[in-house]
């Protein structure tokens, strides 16, 4: 992993188009501009961790007769 | 051809009925072929099956059986990815997570699968709306 510093207002590239910028400093937690092309998805990896994680959840014991309760209720 | 699956018995598929996902299931980069199967007398789930694994599967549904009002737009990179040319030809569908307890069966509506019917390319997105939840209850109370 490359470790770079940067200071409020200051930036780096990450290939020709994409561009991340420091642009508050506060409290702990540092707010970041970036440019990017539109097909570039940019997502919180928080995220991919809960659908990750939900997948696994989705793929434990399966027991179709479940859905058959499911059905009843409706 | 018959799969011999754990999950639900032996199950007949055809060539055409398996699904590439080239990038994998998220947090299962190495499955990359599934297909899906309709479960009768359980619609209107189907379960998506790895073809490269026994004992893995998901339920599924079509979000739209269930949430008439839901809505994801395909960003530029899953419709280069898909070869999407029409709207047509995508379907999506939701993974089901089960509980013993009806009311806490979930759907995940933040990471829905997209599906290129015509080429039958998939992959799983992300959607970034607040509005949606990854452990979606099915029944309303």
């Amino acid at each position: 992993m490359l470790i770079i510093t940067r200071k409020k207002g200051e930036s780096f590239m990450i290939g020709d188009d994409i561009e991340i910028t420091v642009s508050k400093i506060e409290d702990g937690s540092v707010k970041i501009g970036i440019i990017a092309p539109k097909d570039i998805s940019i997502l919180r990896k928080e995220l991919y961790k809960d659908v990750e994680e939900e997948n696994k959840h989705a793929m434990d014991n399966i027991d179709l007769n479940l859905l058959k309760n499911i059905k009843k209720t409706k | 051809m018959i799969f011999e699956s754990k999950i639900h018995g032996d199950i007949q598929y055809e060539e055409k009925d398996i699904i590439t996902f080239n990038k994998g299931l998220l947090g299962f980069d190495n499955l990359k072929k599934f297909f899906l199967v309709d479960l009768v007398e359980m619609e209107p789930f189907k379960l998506l099956h790895s073809l490269e694994n026994h004992d893995i599967g998901m339920i599924v549904i079509s979000p739209y059986d269930f949430f008439k009002d839901y809505e994801i737009k395909l960003n530029d990179s899953t419709v280069k990815n898909l070869d999407i040319k029409s709207e047509n030809e995508v379907k999506v569908i939701n993974t089901v997570t089960l509980n013993s307890d009806p009311k806490k069966i979930t759907t995940n509506l933040q990471g829905p699968i997209i599906i290129n019917n015509s080429n039958s390319l998939g992959q799983q997105i992300i959607v970034d709306n607040l509005k949606y939840q990854i452990r979606q209850p099915l029944v309303k109370e």
